[in-house]
């Protein structure tokens, strides 16, 4: 009945969950991780993300200070792990209260049926 | 190890990064897209198979290193874009016009042919629009790049007027206004003549005197006509497409009827010509300057009054679709 609507939905998808993949790293990195075993575990947890999206992003948070990197040379191929910093545990505590408070939002606005005669 | 298609993928990625970030970026693509790999075979793809489906999923390498640096992957972005639009609006209207009308007149000042005149005035017209469009946009991009401010935000100011769209009394009253002053100054000129040279007794005439009655009469009608449309225009509440191409015509009539006139030298009065420029050392050659920029001042106004003419007539169009809108 509403074809082509999927094509606009997923965009909109896309909007709503971007900016989620940077609480998902900060929370699965506080034990520490490297670029593909991050990628995997994103996924796990629903967090599809791609390549090309998630290695610069973790560069970017590493440089604003929310994650740190340390060179892991013991295993098969030298890896780069990264965790995350104090500052990145205040700015995952920030959004998560942010992605709370939404989240009531977003039911008060489901619950209610709806008060437009108001005023 | 078939290493070289990864080798030159993170060749192509790091080579536009700052060196500082390069080693550390290499290595740990590397070790990325070995994991990836590795993990493919572990599923039982085979080595060739998996190592270009890896680097196929990290798309293009230079999108990559603009992500990795920050770079943008547009030429214009939305904080300039409307800076340079409007920018590049206000000097389209002006910079290829000037450029032009400047080469056309010098040209006919040097004695260009006519089919000169033209090639270069068009050729001019083209190189300095190009010229235009290619540095303003070079400059925003820099711009861009740079990070700079494009200077104040828009504000509620900015807003454009509501354009008074009908065709009103104003402009009737001013092409009367303009006719009226033009007849008398013709017949002044006719009877009691403008220009007094020193040394002489009588006022001379500006218009050549065999233009007296019948061809000042033709534009005594010309003047008549022009009034007559604009009342037309105020009566029909705006201009019409009948009403620009009306318009259109008389300002091919006078530019040809001015222009027949001089050419034949029956315009100007010959009597002021040899006046003034009698004694002057280079009395031909500043008459004939003084002709060109006449000729162009004449053809411009003209054309000028056939553009305006025409936007007037689309405003108009406008306007009636929102009467009618408005009013079904």
């Amino acid at each position: 009945m509403v074809s082509g609507m999927s094509e606009f939905s997923d965009t909109h998808l896309q909007e709503l969950r971007r900016g989620t993949v940077v609480l998902a790293c900060l929370r699965l990195l506080r034990t520490p991780g490297y670029g593909y075993s991050l990628l995997v575990h994103l996924e796990e947890h629903g967090f599809a993300t791609d390549a090309n999206t998630l290695y610069p992003l973790l560069r970017r948070l590493e440089k604003q200070g929310f994650l740190t990197s340390e060179w892991n040379t013991e295993d098969s191929r030298p890896r780069k792990f990264y965790v995350t910093s104090a500052e990145g545990n205040r700015l995952a505590d920030t959004l998560s209260a942010d992605w709370l408070d939404l989240t009531r939002s977003i039911a008060s606005l489901t619950d209610d049926p709806g008060t437009p005669e108001e005023n | 190890m078939a290493t070289t298609l990864t080798e030159r993928y993170i060749n192509a990625t790091t080579d536009s990064l700052p060196p500082d970030t390069q080693g550390d970026v290499r290595a740990e693509l590397e070790a990325s897209i070995a994991d990836a790999v590795e993990s493919r075979l572990d599923q039982g793809e085979d080595p060739a198979t998996a190592e270009r489906t890896v680097l196929t999923d990290l798309g293009d390498p230079v999108a990559l290193a603009a992500s990795y640096t920050d770079r943008p992957l547009h030429l214009l972005g939305p904080r300039y874009y409307l800076a340079w639009w409007r920018l590049l609006k206000l000097l389209l209207a002006i910079v290829p016009a000037v450029a032009v009308g400047g080469v056309a007149l010098v040209q006919v000042i040097v004695g260009a042919s006519i089919g000169e005149v033209i090639g270069q005035a068009i050729s001019v017209g083209i190189t300095a629009t190009l010229h235009l469009v290619f540095w303003v946009t070079l400059i925003f991009v820099l711009i861009e790049r740079s990070g700079a401010d494009t200077g104040p935000d828009w504000n509620l100011d900015q807003l454009p007027e509501p354009r008074p769209t009908r065709s009103g009394r104003a402009d009737v009253i001013a092409s009367a206004v303009f006719a009226g002053l033009m007849i008398a100054a013709m017949l002044w000129d006719r009877f009691r003549g403008f220009v007094r040279i020193d040394g002489h007794d009588v006022d001379v005439q500006i218009l050549h005197p065999q233009l007296w009655p019948w061809a000042i009469l033709g534009l005594v009608g010309l003047l008549l006509v022009e009034v007559g449309l604009a009342a037309v225009a105020h009566a029909r509440r705006g201009w019409t497409v009948g009403l620009a191409v009306a318009n259109t015509a008389l300002a091919l009539v006078w530019v040809s009827a001015i222009l027949t006139l001089l050419g034949n030298g029956l315009l100007v009065n010959p009597e002021l010509m040899s006046l003034v420029f009698s004694g002057e050392g280079g009395a031909p050659e500043t008459t004939r300057v003084v002709g060109i920029l006449f000729v162009l001042s004449v053809i411009g106004a003209s054309a000028w009054d056939i553009i305006d003419g025409w936007l007037k007539a689309r405003r108009g169009a406008k306007h009636r679709r929102a009467d009618a809108d408005a009013a079904p």
